[in-house]
């Protein structure tokens, strides 16, 4: 089932007093797809993030994930049903170790993956350093090792290359891929770095000012004349 | 995987401080001792009268700085809990609902329960605002206490008079300063190796990762409310521990026993002694009433010496007499 829908936004829609920060948004994710999502400051991608991993409250419309309903599902519960993400900050437990966050993280899940997960991401020398004490790529690399363990069926990661070197980003990029692929993950990424998005992605929704500008492959986004002016036409 | 490294990994223990069961259970056997070895060779009254007094709010400041240690929250009504327990035992006996060994087994459920009960609702609720809520959550015990005169005696507090024998022991022990002071020490070396247990567990790990950053927690597939109350419960159970110890001790009870002014004190000796290491609060209760009593032959401001304490403690070592000794010791952990 390589094309069945692994995750669906359905006309997503959420506004803080006049302001629309996502206006009827529809996204299709097939399993084992990477979907880039694109747009400038603002989109609405972050947004549409929190909401699809259940952290945004407020919002109409509904969340899918394989034909199943879970707009209603807590975050604890979306992550146990198999869909983890992580942070545009950094966001894990500063004063613990590596090992011991990646424990806790793991006895959440099915498959207690601790050292497979810590070799994929090379924090095994770091194992017994407390995340404070670690490097800003390394916490990055923790951010995502807590979301990987227990190989999650789908993964919604909000800007993971971040703050990071051009070469750092590009490394985080192929490990991706390659995890990804061997493990079947569908993938969503926000990101702002092109060089990832468009060497990873087999497919890329482009927002902009809270609605769906475009979508398709990467070579059908660098050809459409509205996404260049709105956005590539800018960055790249 | 890269071979080598998962080869590392499988060599490493998995939690970054091995657990030392028989260690603590040893120090802790060796402090009993030591109690014991006091009781035999100080004679004034006085003296371990202030003992006694003194590691029985050493236990209510060790149920303190537990829910500091595990859930980063400060309360400043945790009397609510060692009151209630007082009150149970002697309005159970007063009034013959229970016998003294059922009335101490329910003097440590209903404030644990009322704690679970409590956290439910509170425990959501961040910083100050959480501390506020205690505060009036006790401060609302306490008003009751005082104005319900015909329950609880009010101002003038109730006593009881207790059987020759509880649980077996003559009660004579019990109201002993040498013998309650080795009974009272025996109780805090055993609260404390459970809480060091309990912080070393799966279940402290993960109350130190909610403590650390609660929505990550959630985002790896946690609940977070419930750890938090079974947290808080834990904690009121250990103050209810030392409301059951002090009623024994002093077979009467008045509205003091639930007074901010105790939960105010049992949080200062746990920031002076530091909650980061489980025996912190104790070494803070010990250091709170000889400087109380030494300052109090010299001045009536005593308080005054105590904040001065508390201000130089914060200033040099602000993790705590406790904390700043743990770092001490080679390979201590002290956090998380």
């Amino acid at each position: 089932m390589a094309d069945a829908c692994a995750l669906e936004g359905i006309d997503i829609t959420r506004s803080f007093g006049g302001f629309f920060a996502l206006k009827g948004v529809g996204i299709s994710v097939a399993a084992g797809e990477i979907r880039g999502v694109i747009g400038p400051n603002g989109a609405g991608k972050s947004t549409l993030i929190d909401v699809l991993s259940g952290r945004a409250e407020r919002w109409t419309g509904s969340v899918r994930m394989f034909g199943k309903d879970i707009s209603a599902s807590s975050i604890q519960q979306r992550r146990r049903a198999g869909l983890a993400r992580s942070f545009q900050r950094t966001n894990i437990f500063p004063h613990l170790t590596v090992i011991d966050q990646l424990t806790i993280a793991a006895r959440a899940a099915e498959l207690p993956n601790v050292e497979e997960i810590m070799a994929e991401l090379t924090l095994t020398a770091m194992a017994h350093k407390r995340a404070a004490e670690i490097s800003y790529g390394d916490q990055r690399r923790l951010d995502l090792a807590l979301a990987l363990i227990g190989r999650p069926k789908i993964l919604l990661l909000d800007e993971p290359a971040a703050g990071l070197s051009i070469k750092e980003s590009l490394d985080l990029a192929h490990t991706l891929k390659d995890l990804t692929a061997r493990w079947g993950v569908t993938v969503v990424l926000v990101e702002h770095d092109m060089d990832v998005v468009f060497s990873i992605c087999g497919r890329i929704t482009v927002l902009h000012l809270g609605a769906v500008l475009a979508e398709g492959t990467p070579e059908e986004i660098r050809n459409v004349p509205d996404v260049v002016t709105a956005y590539l036409g800018s960055t790249t | 995987m890269r071979p080598n490294d998962a080869a590392s990994v499988r060599a490493m223990p998995l939690r970054s401080a091995p657990a030392r069961p028989v260690v603590a259970a040893a120090v802790a056997a060796a402090t009993v001792a030591i109690a014991a070895l006091i009781a035999k060779t100080v004679q004034s009254e006085l003296v371990m009268t202030l003992l006694t007094q003194a590691v029985i709010t050493a236990i209510l400041a060790t149920g303190v700085g537990f829910l500091i240690r595990q859930n980063g929250v400060v309360s400043f009504g945790h009397a609510a809990f060692y009151g209630i327990a007082c009150y149970t035992i002697v309005l159970c006996l007063r009034n013959g609902i229970a016998s003294p060994e059922l009335a101490i087994v329910l003097a440590l459920i209903v404030p644990t329960a009322v704690a679970f009960l409590l956290g439910l609702v509170i425990v959501r609720i961040p910083g100050i605002a959480f501390s506020m809520l205690t505060l009036a959550v006790g401060q609302a015990c306490f008003e009751f206490a005082m104005k319900a005169r015909q329950v609880t005696g009010g101002e003038d507090g109730l006593s009881i008079n207790l059987p020759a024998q509880i649980f077996g022991m003559p009660t004579t022990w019990f109201q002993s300063a040498h013998s309650m002071f080795v009974i009272s020490w025996g109780i805090l070396a055993v609260i404390v190796v459970g809480l060091w247990y309990v912080a070393e567990s799966p279940f402290g790990l993960l109350t130190a990762a909610i403590r650390e950053n609660e929505e990550r927690a959630r985002f790896i597939g946690y609940a977070t409310t419930l750890p938090r109350v079974l947290v808080l419960a834990l904690s009121a159970f250990v103050v209810a521990v030392a409301g059951v110890l002090f009623t024994l001790y002093n077979i009467f009870v008045s509205p003091g026993v639930l007074h901010w002014s105790l939960s105010g004190s049992a949080l200062i000796m746990a920031i002076i002694g530091g909650t980061r290491v489980i025996w912190g609060p104790t070494l803070g209760a010990i250091v709170y009433f000889f400087a109380k009593d030494l300052a109090g032959d010299v001045t009536e401001h005593w308080q005054a010496i105590i904040g001065l304490i508390l201000i130089a403690v914060m200033l040099v070592a602000p993790a705590g007499l406790g904390g700043a000794l743990a770092k001490l010791w080679p390979g201590s952990k002290t956090d998380g």
